[in-house]
């Protein structure tokens, strides 16, 4: 089974994705991005759902950042789930290497379809990002 | 450029419009300017020694307080924290965005377990459960839309008077 490290602060945002998720995916939660990164180097996961503004010495774009430039990482797929929905913060996510932009409020049920193509479907129906 | 004497320094400190916290290289909370309080309504003197990671979650139970942290190239400071309240930040589009982010938090919650009870087939219990938590978010968006009128209606009347 895939495994997915969901990372938010807020403990109802991570409750809905884990009971969205759960039936086709091994989870595992951290709180901050700290925390998610620690997780990380010792139990790499195939994706990440993680929050933006959370406290903590890193947020979840410094972490999406890290991850990225980090060659033993960079192939983790990276799913920003955010309150930050302008433009700009999507265009910085982006640019940060995040696969995917969910503005809050999104769609479960496309989140849980976004990581089906990208985690479980063949190769070639991939999607390269999405911003939803 | 002159450089501040001690005293110009300390001035421009408790002056400051936004709250500010510095923090040490061990960590703690050594000092806080005038503004912090009236920003937070959190005392002075109760974060001073406080550990960093302590003081972050403290700061974090006020969703309303719009928060930036730098890091220093300083030998005995680590950090400044920047903190002001959201409906006293300067420009309106500052104050909609953020208003904005805070009610998208609940917003998704709403949202995500409500497509989650229309599309899963849970028991009763986790029903209820499901139900009781969309009530507490709208309960708690509530009260974000009316602190943040609240306190947008004290600020309009302060700068009238």
């Amino acid at each position: 089974m895939k495994k997915v490290l969901i990372v938010d602060d807020q403990a109802n945002i991570r409750t809905m994705i884990r009971l969205a998720l759960r039936n086709r995916f091994s989870l595992d939660e951290a709180l901050n991005a700290d925390a998610a990164y620690e997780h990380i180097l010792t139990d790499r996961p195939d994706a990440i759902v993680l929050d933006v503004i959370m406290p903590g010495k890193i947020n979840g774009l410094q972490l999406c950042e890290r991850i990225k430039k980090d060659e033993k990482l960079a192939s983790i797929h990276v799913v920003m789930v955010t309150a930050c929905g302008q433009v700009e913060d999507q265009e910085l996510g982006r640019a940060l290497g995040a696969n995917a932009y969910f503005v809050k409020p999104f769609s479960l049920l496309a989140l849980e379809q976004h990581l089906i193509t990208n985690l479980l479907a063949a190769p070639s129906a991939r999607a390269e990002s999405s911003i939803l | 450029m002159k450089n501040l004497n001690i005293e110009e320094l300390q001035a421009a400190w408790q002056s400051c419009p936004w709250g500010i916290a510095a923090i040490n290289r061990k960590g703690e909370v050594i000092a806080v300017n005038l503004a912090f309080e009236q920003c937070t309504n959190i005392p002075n003197e109760s974060v001073i020694g406080m550990m960093e990671s302590t003081f972050d979650a403290l700061l974090l139970n006020n969703p309303l307080l719009v928060r930036n942290r730098i890091e220093t190239q300083d030998n005995n400071l680590r950090a400044l924290h920047y903190v002001q309240h959201a409906a006293t930040c300067s420009g309106n589009d500052l104050r909609l965005s953020r208003a904005a982010e805070l009610l998208r938090e609940p917003l998704a919650s709403i949202y995500g377990f409500t497509e989650l009870l229309l599309t899963q087939n849970y028991d009763e219990d986790t029903r209820r459960d499901l139900t009781a938590t969309l009530l507490e978010q709208v309960e708690f968006m509530s009260n974000l839309i009316n602190e943040h009128l609240d306190k947008s209606k004290r600020v309009s009347t302060a700068h009238k008077g």
